[in-house]
């Protein structure tokens, strides 16, 4: 398959990102700083050492990572709905010699570089307000977790994206399902304040190895291999039917 | 490609059917449209003409039956059938979100055209549609004439062999609907053109040949002077009366070679076998207070009425 077609569509969405970066930026950083400086600080004081770590310390790369991973589930979700129900954009990639898997593709890499980028923005931010430092060497082990996970939900978007034909729908997804993943996977919390019996089903979830793994890359530096695993497992799980949904709903 | 040359017909559906449940959209469906020709489909609302473009463009299947583009089998053969045509859907699907020149850039990179070679011809494009001045303009701030110019232009891009057109100029005002006439009229021939309208006056104005579908089924098809004889079997004149039409009409009636008559006030309507009986009927009104007679000329939306039906669809 050739990713030609792919990659006119990635560009076209980076070239609509690059037009609005400083407004999208002041958006997507502002409510994870929210949250820093209501939890970070104004709860540290109340709250101090979790997991031998500051609270404040203890949620930056959940934070760094659900900025990242909520940019790439709402830029392929919000993209392919309003490009396929609204633009009819989706329509006009089809009649062109680009097959539905490419355009699939390319939306995963686009939810996926949006989230990269809105990502690293935030940790430059985070890094820039408040003492939280990162060794470089630790970054690998961390983009290890953060690329399939970024990837990942890059791919739920394109199935919501793909499913929902009315746009409060996908609000209520977002609401319902994807928000409290996320925060249940420990972002705000160490997974041990758990009851036992719970504990097995909230380390099943794959937003718990993306943020605990997030977490151990970052502040411990060690690098998760079996949470890198099992992301990129269910990344690769996602893919495919995110591509199967797609190729289902246009065939409809 | 070369093969579609040595074709006779650009578009061919044999038997082709296509159904939503028990909704049968497209029933045994039909149709041989000749290279380089300008083809329209007409229908009322929900008679299929949609399904058959979408099943011809390659965007949905078929329950059953064949249908080929170029030569190539739309079920087998869907890549190498898009690269060979230009589609202006109904909807205006340009990006908003890009500039006009940025619109076509796009669609001439999904087409895998070289960049030296886009640039020319998008340059072209927005010559001839008259666009060169607003190509650095959002689309969002085209008028709905402009905006249709430039999804025209954005499929001729990649000079496809097959141009379907669905609808396109609905919306527009007159003078923007010549406009879009004026160039489909400049790029006949050079390829094959599929156009299907509501505007009867459209297609008349437009079309080498013309197909009326209902119901999923192609219920007539020819020239639209061959549509037209076929709707009244002959021609119809209007006879107007200085006084008594209803008593000539009576008279003109028991003629063998009158079809049909009608009675609008002095006027009597009458329905010829052929043009040839006029002079029979010239004869038989000899004396008769006759003020005017005129040839009545069938319109398309007469033909279209009397084969569909008159009743509102939803």
């Amino acid at each position: 398959m050739s990713l030609g077609g792919s990659l006119a569509i990635w560009r076209r969405d980076m070239q609509v990102l690059q037009r609005s970066i400083f407004s999208e930026l002041a958006a997507v950083v502002a409510y994870p700083l929210t949250m820093y400086l209501a939890f970070g600080i104004g709860m540290q004081g109340y709250i101090g050492l979790v997991d031998g770590v500051p609270y404040s310390l203890f949620i930056a790369p959940g934070l760094i990572t659900m900025t990242a991973v909520s940019a790439a589930y709402n830029e392929s979700v919000w993209s392919l709905w309003f490009h396929r129900r609204v633009q009819f954009t989706i329509e006009s990639y089809r009649v062109t010699p680009v097959s539905v898997s490419e355009i699939v593709i390319a939306k995963i890499f686009s939810g996926f570089t949006h989230g990269l980028v809105k990502g690293f923005v935030v940790a430059l931010v985070i890094f820039a307000i408040t003492p939280f430092r990162v060794e470089p060497g630790f970054l690998f082990s961390y983009l290890a977790l953060l690329i399939p996970g970024s990837a990942l939900f890059s791919c739920a978007g394109i199935i919501s994206g793909t499913i929902m034909d009315k746009p409060e729908t996908i609000g209520k997804v977002e609401a319902v399902l994807v928000m409290p993943l996320i925060f249940m996977s420990g972002l705000f919390f160490p997974l041990s304040s758990y009851p036992e019996k719970l504990l097995p089903w909230v380390q099943a979830l794959p937003t718990t190895a993306l943020f605990e793994g997030a977490r151990q890359a970052l502040v411990n530096g060690s690098f998760p291999l079996a949470y890198a695993l099992q992301v990129s497992g269910m990344a690769l799980v996602c893919f495919v039917a995110a591509v199967w949904i797609f190729r289902w709903k246009m065939a409809e | 490609m070369c093969y579609m040359f040595l074709m006779s017909y650009a578009i061919t559906t044999k038997s082709l059917t296509k159904q939503y449940g028990d909704l049968t959209a497209l029933d045994h469906f039909d149709l041989s449209v000749e290279q380089g020709s300008i083809f329209g489909l007409l229908g009322p609302n929900g008679a299929g003409k949609t399904t058959l473009i979408r099943i011809l463009t390659t965007l949905m299947r078929q329950t059953s039956g064949e249908a080929s583009v170029g030569g190539l089998d739309t079920s087998s053969d869907g890549r190498a059938i898009r690269s060979l045509i230009g589609v202006v859907s109904q909807e205006n699907s340009l990006d908003r979100y890009l500039t006009a020149r940025e619109n076509l850039e796009l669609h001439a990179r999904l087409h895998g055209m070289e960049k030296k070679l886009y640039r020319k011809r998008i340059d072209e494009l927005l010559e001839l549609m008259g666009l060169t001045g607003r190509q650095n303009d959002f689309t969002d701030n085209f008028s709905g004439g402009m905006q249709r110019r430039l999804v025209v232009a954005r499929a001729l891009l990649h000079e496809p062999k097959v141009l379907f057109l669905d609808e396109p100029t609905t919306g527009l005002d007159p003078q923007s609907r010549r406009a879009v006439w004026d160039y489909i009229r400049s790029i006949a021939g050079k390829m094959t053109i599929f156009l299907t309208t509501h505007y009867l006056d459209e297609a008349e104005s437009l079309c080498d040949r013309i197909a009326i579908m209902d119901h999923g089924r192609l219920i007539a098809e020819g020239t639209t002077q061959e549509l037209k004889d076929r709707l009244s079997g002959g021609t119809v004149y209007v006879i107007e009366f200085q006084e008594n039409a209803a008593l000539y009409a009576d008279q003109l009636s028991k003629m063998s070679c009158v079809l049909d008559i009608n009675v609008v006030g002095s006027s009597v309507s009458v329905g010829l076998q052929q043009w040839e009986c006029l002079s029979e009927v010239v004869s038989a009104l000899n004396g008769a207070p006759v003020r005017r007679i005129a040839l009545k000329e069938r319109t398309l939306e007469e033909v279209f009425i009397s084969l569909t039906g008159a009743e509102v669809r939803e």
